[in-house]
Order: C-alpha cells, then structure tokens, then sequence
C-alpha cells in the first residue's frame, strides 16, 4: 500500500518535472532546543540552477546535508527523484567551503575518489577523469598534490571529483566562498558553463545577492531564526549570461527584490 | 648576471658553513684536550672523568681485542625491536579502535588519563614478579613504554579527522573499513609517526631499565657491570655506543618519516608525484597494448 502510493507520488513528481520536493522541512538540534530549519516547503525542477541566499545561520548548510542525508531532519517530507531521503545516497554529489582534497592523493586520484569507494577503477573511469580535470582546466596539473595547487585550482579539482561521481544533483555550499574576487568570478562562470554541459540540478549556497542572481534560474531567499524559507525568486534573463547583465536595469531590480525580502537596504 | 649572483651566494654560503663546522671541531678538540691535559695532571677525578685516551683505549678492547659488546649490543638491540614492534602495533591498533567507537572512547577515557599520570617504569618490578626473569618480561617492560605514545596519538589522530572531509565520504556512501582506511588513518599518519620516535627512544631507555634490575646481559648489565668494578674508561665507552645508536635511531626515524608521510615535505611530494605519473603511464600503454 505505502509503496504503492509512493511510487505513484515519485511519477507524478516525475511529471512534473521536479527532483528534489520538501514540504514544511523543519531540523532542529539538541532536543528540539536549536531550530535551525522550519517550514521549508519548495520544489527544484530537473536541471535548474538554484540558489540560496540568507544570512548567516539562517539553515542553509542544514538545507543541504538534509537533502544530503546526512543529517535527518526532525519534521516534514523531503523526497529526492520522488524518492523519501533516509540516509547518504548517491543521486547527490556535495563541495564545500574548503575544498576537502585527501593531501596524500595527486588530483587525479582525487578525481577517482568516488568511483574507489564504488567499485574497482576502470580504464574508462581513468578516461573520464582525466576528461573532467581538461574540463575544469587542470589538465596538465593530474599529478600535482593538493599542497602544490592554488586555493582556486583546489577547487576546482573538487569540482572534477563532484563531477566524476556521476551525481545529477549537485549541492554547492559557498564553493568559492574562500577564494579572492577575480577567481571566484572567473570559477562562476566557469561553474555555469561545465554545469550546463552535464546538464545536472544545482543548488548553489552563498552570502552574495548578486553572484546569487547572476547565475540562477531561481533564487530561494531565507530568513533567519527560526530558518525560514522566505520566498523563490525566479531569475528570467536568458543564458549564456555575462558579466555585464549584471549592470542591466532589470537585474537591478531583481537585486533590490531580494534586498527587500531580505531587509538589508 | 644573475646566474654570477646566484653563484657568489652559493658559495659564500658554503664558506661560511664550513668555517662554522670549523670553528665546532676546533672548539671540542681542545675541551677534548684540555680533559685529558686535566685527567693526566690528576685535576679530574677519573673515576667521575676517565680520560679520553682511556675511553678510546676501552672502545678497542671491547669492540676488538676483547669484542665482548657485540653479544651484549645484540641482545639489547633485539629486545629494543622486538618490545618497540610489540608496543606499536598494539598502540596503533588499540588507538585506531577506541578512536573510531565512541561507546569505548567514553568509556576508557578515565582509565587513560589514569594510566598516563602514572609512570610506566613503576611497573616494571609487578611485570617481573608476573612473569619472572627473563627476556618475556624485559620485552613486557619494553612494550609499557612503548605503547603509549603511538596509542595516545593515534587515538588523538583518529578522533581530531577533518570534519568536513568525513562528511565527503560519508555522502560518497563510503563503509566504516574504507573511512578508515583512505581517510582516517592517513591523516593520522604524520601524528602516528611523531609518537612511533618517542616511542623508539623510550624504548632504548626502557630497556637499559630491564637490565638494570635483572642484571643477567646486554648492554645495560655491561654498564651496571664495568661502573661497579670502577672501570669508568669502559662504561663511557658503553655510554657513548648508546649516544650514537640514539642519534642513528633519530636520524633514521626522521628518514622513515619523510618517506612514509611524503606529502608532509616538498622532496616527497616531487617523488611521489613523479613515481604516480610514471605508473599511470605504464598503466595507459598497457591498456592500449591489450
Ligand atoms: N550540529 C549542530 N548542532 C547544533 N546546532 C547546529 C548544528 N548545525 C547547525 N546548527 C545551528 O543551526 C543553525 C543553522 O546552521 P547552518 O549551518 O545551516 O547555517 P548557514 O545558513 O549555513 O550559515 P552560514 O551562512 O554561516 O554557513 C545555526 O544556528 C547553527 O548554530
Ligand atoms: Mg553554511
């Protein structure tokens, strides 16, 4: 009865188009004596790239281990390609703050992290790496150790790993959120492009308006304390975008839009 | 021009060392002469301060007229290895369990922080009256203090893991063995390796201790042996084979250090590195080839 119903949800979820669903998602730590999440109700088409804006401490980092499974949220539902999330599975591929390389690993073999972990590594699993490290420009760089690369390039080699699992949902927390100004323009752009090639679901965390806007089709905009999910922002400017959208009289309403949910003028 | 530059300062850096180098030989050639300028004039006690012509003359008669260290030294030395491995692989082991299982963690912690406040070498005599004389419970001695420095850094290693890094391989759907393995203890090695060195060098002490109290052989029983007939000369001469084995045992600790936790250092890195490449291209040509 329940699978069946379940399997009925996951079609029409499919219908429709939407991979990940969460109705009045709430988390709280210690007992129930830290809300860091309440009443999160959304849905992410296929292929979308989604960002999330908020202050600090609003749920953000939450929202996405939740999606995760990596943490288990205390009230609502939360499903993943229809599917109801319990624990790490495989349909989500994460990249944090810090770039979490293993040191001890060339980047390569970084790259093949995943696959390890998964089954034994074939030559084509040997082919795609070294094709994703060509795709996010570390050609050259497959034998360098993680000490030996920028904080930049670092990134990006954890961009390639994220890749190489597979995952068509990737979740992004602040990616490039350590790095200086001009690398993390130039890896937004590029995380557009490569994101657009494999055509996978994003959700992009980050405390800017703006890198927000310019690269999402919709921008889920929270408040803090308890997490709330403010509201869903749809981004309409068509893509490839470039930097100087940015100046547009239309992005600078969409800019003030969140601005004013967010109440920081 | 700059090469020329470059050049200059590569050598007045050398010269530099070597007139440093200098200058330390000259300074212990003439402390050396002046002992045994005052050991000769009778100014130094010689039973506190043989003179070095009679530690020299000692380390010949016991490496070669007499050669009787040899047995002694090989009897120390494989009691110092076989306590050193016993202790380490049981500390390493131990540490890498409690750390991972945090039920036992929280239960052994009060025990552990008992046993580190107690000095390990007041057990020795229990360990004796245990399990009698004899090279078991020398090897016991040598084990106890031995294993805590490799068990508290392990331990220390495997709880302090990266947080972030853990939740990668957790949402990469990693098993228990396999945190473990690719992520945990690697992280932990540079640690592990800093107690394996305090380890080995308690281990020479540890064992100079067993001797002491069984007298039977090895080289702390020569020393206690040559000190109670007052021939002085010899025991230094004992002293001075246990510095250089020390100084080697640093040394050669270090050496492992580098290699084993190579991406610590940038010679290791360019090694390593250029090794990974190398396998990787044999790997591609052999897939090619079949
Ligand atoms: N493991 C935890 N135990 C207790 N409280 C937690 C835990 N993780 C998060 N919190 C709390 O939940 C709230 C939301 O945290 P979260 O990390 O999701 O915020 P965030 O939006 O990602 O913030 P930031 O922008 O600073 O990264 C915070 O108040 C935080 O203190
Ligand atoms: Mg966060």
């Amino acid at each position: 009865m329940n699978t069946m119903q379940s399997s009925a949800q996951a079609a029409t979820a499919a219908r429709r188009g939407i991979v990940i669903e969460g109705r009045d998602v709430g988390k709280s730590f210690g007992g129930g004596s830290v809300i860091a999440l309440e009443g999160a109700s959304f849905s992410v088409k296929a292929g979308s790239f989604v960002s999330l804006v908020g202050p600090s401490g609003c749920g953000k980092s939450t929202l996405l281990r939740l999606i995760a499974g990596l943490i288990d949220r205390t009230s609502g539902q939360l499903t993943v390609h229809g599917r109801d999330v319990k624990g790490p599975h495989s349909d989500v591929g994460m990249m944090f703050q810090r770039a979490t390389l293993l040191e001890w690993r060339t980047a390569i073999e970084n790259v093949l992290l995943p696959v390890e972990l998964q089954r034994t590594v074939t030559a084509a699993d040997r082919a795609r790496a070294t094709e994703l490290l060509a795709m996010v420009g570390l050609k050259d760089f497959a034998f360098s150790f993680p000490s030996q690369l920028s904080g930049g390039m670092q990134q990006r080699v954890a961009l390639a790993r994220l890749l190489q699992t597979g995952a068509d949902i990737l979740l992004l927390d602040e990616p490039f959120g350590a790095l200086d100004e001009f690398t993390r323009e130039r890896l937004n752009i590029e995380l557009m492009r490569i994101v657009g090639e494999v055509g996978a679901t994003t959700l992009f965390v980050t405390h800017n308006i703006l890198e927000a806007i310019f690269l999402a089709d919709e921008v889920m905009v929270m408040t803090p304390r308890p997490g709330r999910l403010a509201r869903m922002v749809h981004v309409p400017f068509a893509r490839p975008r470039t930097p100087e959208l940015t100046l547009t009289p239309e992005f600078n309403a969409l800019v003030a839009e969140v601005r004013d949910i967010l109440g920081t003028h | 021009m700059a090469d020329v530059v470059t050049q200059m300062a590569a050598t007045g850096g050398k010269s530099l060392r070597q007139r440093q180098n200098a200058t330390h030989i000259g300074i212990f050639l003439t402390l050396i002469l002046l002992w045994e300028l005052g050991a000769l004039m009778g100014w130094l006690d010689p039973l506190f301060f043989p003179a070095p012509s009679a530690i020299l003359t000692s380390f010949w008669r016991i490496y070669f007229a007499q050669g009787n260290i040899w047995y002694h030294l090989y009897v120390s030395l494989g009691l110092v290895f076989a306590g050193f491995t016993a202790g380490s692989i049981l500390g390493i082991g131990l540490g890498a369990v409690v750390g991972m299982n945090g039920l036992v963690r929280r239960f052994l912690q009060p025990y552990v922080i008992v046993l580190e406040a107690t000095p390990r070498i007041a057990v020795a005599p229990l360990l004796i009256a245990a399990l009698g004389f004899g090279a078991t419970s020398k090897i016991a001695i040598i084990m106890l203090v031995c294993f805590f420095a490799p068990f508290i850094n392990t331990l220390s290693g495997v709880i302090n893991v990266d947080r972030d890094r853990m939740e990668l391989m957790r949402s990469l759907g990693a098993s228990k063995l396999q945190v473990l393995r690719k992520l945990v203890l690697p992280e932990a090695v540079p640690v592990i390796m800093a107690g394996e060195r305090l380890a080995l060098t308690s281990a020479l002490s540890g064992v100079l201790v067993a001797e002491f109290i069984q007298r039977d052989q090895g080289i702390g029983t020569l020393i206690l042996t040559y000190t109670r007939n007052l021939n002085m000369a010899s025991a230094f001469a004992c002293i001075l084979t246990l510095t250089l084995i020390g100084f080697l045992i640093f040394k050669g600790m270090e050496k492992l250090d580098h290699h084993i936790a190579y991406w610590k250092n940038e010679a290791g890195l360019r090694r390593v590195g250029a090794k990974r490449a190398q396998a990787w291209a044999t790997a591609q040509r052999g897939q090619s080839n079949a």
